[in-house]
């Protein structure tokens, strides 16, 4: 017996082709029958039956249904890079104010990622209770602040690298190493978007640059291309989005029908070929494309007391104006959601411009200067997207991510004024879509040094964050060089303290 | 493992394995039914036997009659031959990765020569774009790509010899089992280069003082390693056994260790190359010409060293980095002359110099006194000769010599003054402390040729820090007849040309092709772990197959070449399989096994087993030839058919798996940015050597890839020539599926995506190329529309347009111009596809 079993392989082979492939006589038509009847073909180790998308390679970004009931139709997700600092923002630790300038009981030896430590540190920023909930955080983040009310925090993540660029890859895809899929990329595979006119899944890089790992985080991995993060902003549309000004509207229209009629021509030589198919389709979709980003991507259309609402209406000094270009981002994260498109990764502080702790979350050095430019740009804008989501009911269906790819040491480095890596323990939060309101989940030691009470793995981050789309994170997967891979590798358990 | 003791759970739940289970399942199913026999042994790990050609086809190549087997079973029949404007279009496409020209096709199609096809064969085997296309293939089995990836993802600027190494492989048909004992121990085996295999993959350079880190990061560079070999040349996912032993293949955790110690000697990194014997020669030569100039010269050596004070009690306080001044009884000069003999290090520094006569400084350019050198450091705009006595003083208004260690500066009056004082100094900002001048020596004269000392270094204590003194001597011509100092100064410079020419050529090639050092313990690292380190483990081979066990201290290198003979021994079951799988793969788009990375359990088995086998023990019996074993496929009828589809077939194999047809398929990035380039006549063959670039680089700390907007001549080489940048893509056909080299390729997605669309319809790049090949068509075809549509259908589809085709071609050509009916060639279907 020979089963020469299917797998997904490089072209997107439909279901039909798939089982095409099993009565080749390669397996016998009995055999795979047998299987199917008994619910076997494609059993994975997990004991459960591997979710396969059925994808249309004419039309790869169709709605599919997922296997599960979703709480959840899209995520938005934002990423803070650079590693924020939960000790300054949302995670609250009494015991570091009091043993402020003491060294940390056990840890007086400890080397982290730039070396050694100096003394227990609090935060340069005061905590006060918010909202209803009485939920503690910081005065860098007044607005987000706010909305405590509306957000579900876990204070207990843990990471497994104390570097940028394996702690962005592990955020964003799972992995430490570079070439993984990234979680929109599985995301868009499984479930397409709701808007044929616009890319599944967009990227939108911060107003100052990219991230530190770059498009790794918006990578297909091996995933088909198909899948991959689309980035632009409100700054810098998508590449070739257009021709350049010296083709003419009619005669880009006219050698667009000329090619089509082209490839209908080559594609009825080979009749029944999906990939041909495909091709053509293709071009319609970016004809589509090519009209409808433009749209979504112009701004001006949106009034005064929404662009008030996020900051994007004031200038004129660089916290101001670099708020109000990452505001505008914001406010193209909104319309994207609002259009349907299945993912959107909105960044927050970049690599590009100045590095470490100038233009993101790294505050080794100067902590209070740089957290004072980066809290202003980050908390009324995303704030501002928050409450325009809800006053929508867009957050009904979106799930909200707010990310970072590690935490920060509650010590000061020694001789600096700020904070080493610490993947130890850190804050996410989550809003929106089939989450808690106003809840906390996990939590830190007395210093906020590690994560010790229900420890969230960035595995249990991913598998929950699929739970809430309806899909089983041991269930999607995607054969890549000899094995079955997974977003959460052979790990994860959905967080269901936090499911509403 | 979380649940009881069913068959599912034996299994257990490393990556998640849908393939192993449901092949288990079967494997139980199928036992089942014939009564419970044990399952047999796995075919790949059983030695290549050749089997016999089916018998019913005797007279057809084997491969065709092994073909027709199967087909014949499944009572599918096979196609009839393709056209040959067809075959020669699939031939080049397939073997070299561009398309061929209009009068390539013409001559096949026209030859009448009952030989025709073998002769194309032939021809197309010995062309050297065949390396060029098959390398790539290989480039993704091994991750290359020449940046480290990870957050800064710095260029690797001498990896692309490696790549080159690998074209010239498969152009000169170097013996495949060489091929892959030199990529692991190249350095022993007189092909350096050939390690680039090794060190190929992404590596994370930002390291910390966390030895937790630091322990993880090693760990992971060598399983990228031992994780390559195994998928690379053994079809092994070796790097399953980690963490545990392998699920499904028989690898335990201590294995994969034993393995890790063959190679943990290798470190990521560059390393001097032996120089060629071409290079070896022009140095010898260049070294006898110095002797011979420096024989000439030797009368001239400078006897004065100006070698410090040996008494220091009694001598003026060392020399300063900030001001200096000599003072002298006063002399009558025109001209004064600071000659320095040695450095604090590097090329010496003079912010100023400064000669004064009573209270008015000479020197200045102001006082219409001109300053000579022996030479100034090139491309600083704040080191420039006339710097020296501008009245401005600091490193920002500063001469810098070009030549480490020593140097001149001469400076004339307009007329004879009676100078008594030097000042000068290196920095008199006191910032810079280095590239003071240590030794040196001043004079000044009334006339050329006629100096006089008046003050230097010997008069100093000596300099408290080291001291650069040049190796090669200072010549002096005071004194010497102008005819003969005339020559000697010619002799002066052809000796530093040919000084620095030597220079040139014994500075080492250097290739990124890692470094080598003795290897401590190796030890098994408790659930991959490396804070857990468990038992020793000596460096081992799998025991999969005639296993090698080496002393625990054995030397590195023999590691390594055990490790080479092991892996490409002629018995090795797996070895030979793995390559002619591969080599299937790229002529029909589908290897024989369709996990081209995975042979064991958890891989897929052969569409045709025997000729798989087959095909391994020819390999190695025709001395691991990879043109034989091409030779061989391209002169198969299988290979040979038309890719036409036929229902019948179809409904019994949709994805020609059984070969009833030569499956078409779309091309890959490279091939189609190449094919786009040879369509408009702007593909540049040059071969080998750096890489261009697609992207502008910023070069911070971590380096940003900008992908260029403007395209010219530089970047027409063909894309295997591009910079390979991890984590970046081109821009334009980095969307076709494209792999950055961060984790080994064996097959590509071919996915279709509305950016390609976008890409190709909207770039400037196609637009460029669309007008370029415009040009071209209006240049070589007649002068009718029609002449113009049929030489565009010849160039970009060698064929002829059809009577639709020419009519809406030429009335769109027309209405639009031919720049416009070249973009949509370009875009078109059918220039992507293989037919």
């Amino acid at each position: 017996m020979n089963p020469n079993l299917p797998r997904l392989p490089g072209n997107l082979l439909d279901r039909r082709r798939f089982l095409g492939d099993i009565g080749t006589g390669l397996s016998s038509i009995a055999l795979a029958h047998i299987l199917g009847r008994q619910g076997l073909l494609g059993a994975n180790v997990s004991g459960k039956e591997p979710f396969r998308p059925d994808i249309d390679p004419g039309r790869p970004y169709a709605p599919r249904t997922p296997p599960l009931a979703a709480k959840a139709r899209n995520v938005l997700v934002i990423f803070c890079s650079g590693a924020c600092s939960h000790l300054d923002t949302f995670d609250y630790k009494p015991e570091l104010v009091r043993r402020h300038g003491q060294p940390m009981p056990g840890q007086e030896k400890l080397v982290t990622f730039q070396g050694e430590q100096g003394a227990l540190a609090r935060s340069p920023w005061e905590f006060k209770p918010r909202g209803q909930s009485g939920k503690m955080v910081s005065d860098l983040v007044p607005h987000l602040a706010a909305l405590a009310d509306d957000l579900c925090f876990i204070h207990s993540m843990q990471g497994k690298t104390n570097t940028h660029g394996p702690g962005e890859n592990f955020m964003s895809t799972g992995q430490t190493l570079d070439g993984f899929p990234s979680l929109g990329a599985w995301v868009a595979y499984a479930l397409g978007s709701e808007d044929q006119s616009l890319p599944a899944y967009v990227a939108i890089p911060d107003p100052r640059g990219k991230p530190q790992n770059s498009v790794n985080n918006w990578a297909p991995g091996f995933l088909p291309a198909a899948f991959q993060g689309t980035d632009f902003n409100a700054r810098n549309p998508i590449r070739n989005l257009a021709p350049p000004g010296s083709v003419a509207g009619d005669r880009d229209a006219a050698t667009r029908a000329f090619l089509q009629r082209l490839n209908e021509g080559h594609a009825a030589r080979f009749p029944g070929d999906g990939d041909l198919a495909a091709r053509i389709a293709s071009y319609q979709l970016a004809a589509r494309m090519q009209l409808a980003v433009p749209g979504v991507a112009d701004l001006s259309s949106e009034p005064a007391h929404i662009l008030r609402l996020y900051g994007a209406d004031e200038g004129g000094s660089h916290i101001l104006d670099t708020r109000a270009a990452y505001a505008r981002n914001c406010i193209l994260a909104r319309r994207l959601v609002e259009k349907g498109v299945r993912f959107v990764q909105l960044f927050n502080g970049a690599y590009q411009t100045g590095g470490e702790g100038v233009s993101n979350w790294d505050g080794h050095k100067d902590l209070l200067n740089q957290y004072s430019v980066h809290g202003p740009v980050l908390d009324k804008p995303t704030a501002g997207l928050l409450i325009d989501l809800k006053q929508r009911g867009l957050l009904d269906e979106t799930l909200v991510v707010w990310c970072t790819e590690f935490g920060r040491m509650p010590t000061f480095q020694k001789g600096s004024k700020g904070r080493d890596h610490n993947p130890a323990g850190f804050t996410c939060w989550l809003a929106g879509a089939g989450v808690r309101k106003g809840f906390s989940h996990g939590a830190t030691d007395d210093f906020g040094y590690k994560a010790v009470q229900d420890v969230v793995s960035v595995h249990d981050f991913h598998a929950t964050i699929l739970h809430l789309l309806g899909l089983d994170h041991e269930r999607l997967t995607y054969y890549h060089n000899g094995l079955e891979r997974r977003l959460t590798d052979v790990h994860g358990e959905v967080v269901r303290p936090v499911l509403a | 493992m979380k649940r009881g003791t069913s068959l599912l759970d034996v299994l257990t739940a490393c990556h998640v394995a849908r393939r192993v289970a449901a092949a288990a399942v079967v494997g139980l199913a199928a036992m089942t039914a014939l009564g419970g026999e044990a399952p047999a042994p796995h075919w790949a790990f059983q030695p290549v036997r050749r089997p016999d050609v089916p018998a019913a086809s005797a007279g057809i190549p084997p491969i065709d009659a092994f073909v027709r087997a199967r087909l014949d079973a499944a009572r599918i029949a096979p196609s009839p031959e393709a056209p040959r404007s067809v075959l020669i279009r699939r031939m080049y496409l397939v073997m070299l990765g561009v398309p061929p020209t209009p009068e390539e096709v013409a001559a096949f199609v026209g030859d009448a020569a009952p030989d025709a096809y073998e002769r194309l064969v032939e021809r197309v085997l010995e062309d050297r774009r065949l390396g060029e296309r098959w390398a790539r293939h290989w480039l993704d089995v091994v991750r290359f790509a020449e940046s480290n990836g990870f957050e800064t993802n710095r260029e690797r600027l001498t990896a692309w010899r490696y790549r080159d190494y690998v074209i010239a492989a498969f152009n000169q048909d170097k013996p495949f089992d060489e091929f892959v004992r030199e990529q692991v121990a190249g350095d022993v085996l007189n092909a350096p280069v050939a390690t680039g295999f090794l060190v190929g993959g992404p590596v994370d350079i930002v390291k910390s003082p966390d030895p937790a880190l630091t322990a993880q990061q090693r760990a992971d560079e060598l399983d990228d390693m031992v994780a390559t070999t195994g998928t690379a040349f053994l079809g092994l996912t070796l790097g399953c056994a980690r963490c545990h032993a392998h699920k499904f293949d028989p690898i335990t955790q201590s294995e994969y260790h034993g393995m890790a110690a063959l190679l943990s000697g290798v470190q990521h990194g560059e390393r001097d190359l032996p120089p060629t014997p071409d290079r070896a020669a022009h140095l010898a030569a260049t070294d006898a010409r110095i002797r011979g100039l420096e024989a000439t010269l030797a009368r001239y050596v400078a006897k004065e060293t100006e070698a410090p004070a040996a008494s220091p009690a009694n001598a003026r306080p060392p020399v300063d980095f900030a001001r200096n001044e000599e003072t002298f009884a006063p002399v009558a000069a025109r001209y004064v002359r600071f000659t320095i003999l040695a450095s604090s290090g590097g090329e010496p520094c003079l912010d100023e110099l400064e000669a004064w006569a009573g209270e008015r400084n000479v020197a200045l350019a102001s006082n219409g006194s001109r300053a000579t050198a022996s030479g100034t450091l090139a491309g600083h705009a704040i080191h420039q000769l006339a710097h020296v006595n501008d009245g401005k003083t600091g490193n920002e208004h500063s001469w810098i010599s070009n030549e480490p260690g020593r140097g001149w500066i001469q400076v004339e009056f307009p007329r004879t003054e009676t100078i008594q004082r030097i000042v000068w100094g290196r920095d008199r900002g006191g910032a810079f402390k280095d590239r003071l001048a240590t030794r040196y020596k001043i004079e000044v004269a009334t006339e050329t040729n006629r100096w006089q000392r008046v003050a230097g270094s010997a008069e100093r204590a000596p300099f408290p820090g080291a001291s650069h003194v040049p190796t090669t001597p200072t010549y002096e011509l005071a004194g010497v007849p102008e005819a003969e100092a005339g020559e000697a100064r010619r002799a002066i410079e052809d000796l530093g040309l040919a000084r620095k020419e030597r220079a040139r050529i014994a500075a080492a090639d250097k290739a990124y092709t890692g470094t080598f050092t003795q290897p401590g313990e190796t030890r098994r690292f408790h659930r991959g772990d490396p804070l857990q380190p468990r038992e020793s483990v000596a460096p081992a081979t799998l025991s999969l197959f005639q296993p090698l066990a080496l002393d625990p201290k054995a030397p590195e290198q023999e590691r390594r070449m055990a490790l080479a003979r092991w892996l490409a021994s002629a018995t090795n079951p797996l070895t030979a399989r793995v390559i002619v799988n591969r080599v299937w793969q790229h002529h029909f788009g589908t290897g024989l096994v369709d996990t081209p990375n995975d042979l064991g359990r958890n891989g897929a088995r052969p569409t045709h087993p025997e000729l798989l086998d087959w095909l391994a023990s020819e390999l190695v019996a025709e001395g691991w030839s990879l043109k034989k074993l091409h030779r061989r496929i391209l002169l198969s009828a299988t290979w040979r058919q038309s890719s036409a589809p036929q229902p019948a077939a179809q409904r019994i194999d949709a994805a020609s798996r059984l070969l009833w047809r030569f499956p078409p398929r779309r091309l890959e990035a490279e091939a189609i940015r190449d094919g786009v380039l040879a369509i408009s006549g702007n593909l540049d063959p040059t071969p080998g050597g750096p890489g261009f670039y697609l992207h502008d680089v910023d070069r911070e700390n971590v380096y940003h890839y900008h992908p260029k907007e403007r395209f010219g001549p530089a970047e027409s080489r063909r894309m295997v020539y591009a910079f390979k940048v991890r984590m970046e893509q081109d821009a334009i056909f980095g969307s076709f599926d494209c792999p950055d080299g961060s984790l080994v390729t064996p097959r590509r997605s071919m996915s279709t995506t509305p950016l390609q669309a976008l890409n190709l319809f909207n770039s400037r790049f196609i637009l460029d190329q669309a007008g370029l090949f415009a040009a071209r068509i209006e240049r070589e075809a007649g002068p009718g529309p029609s002449d113009r549509v049929r030489r565009a259908w010849a160039l970009a589809y060698q064929r002829p347009p059809t009577e639709p085709e020419l009519r809406d071609g030429e009335a769109f050509a027309s209405a639009h111009g031919t720049a416009a009916l070249c973009r949509a060639i370009l875009n078109s279907s059918e220039i992507l596809f293989i037919p």
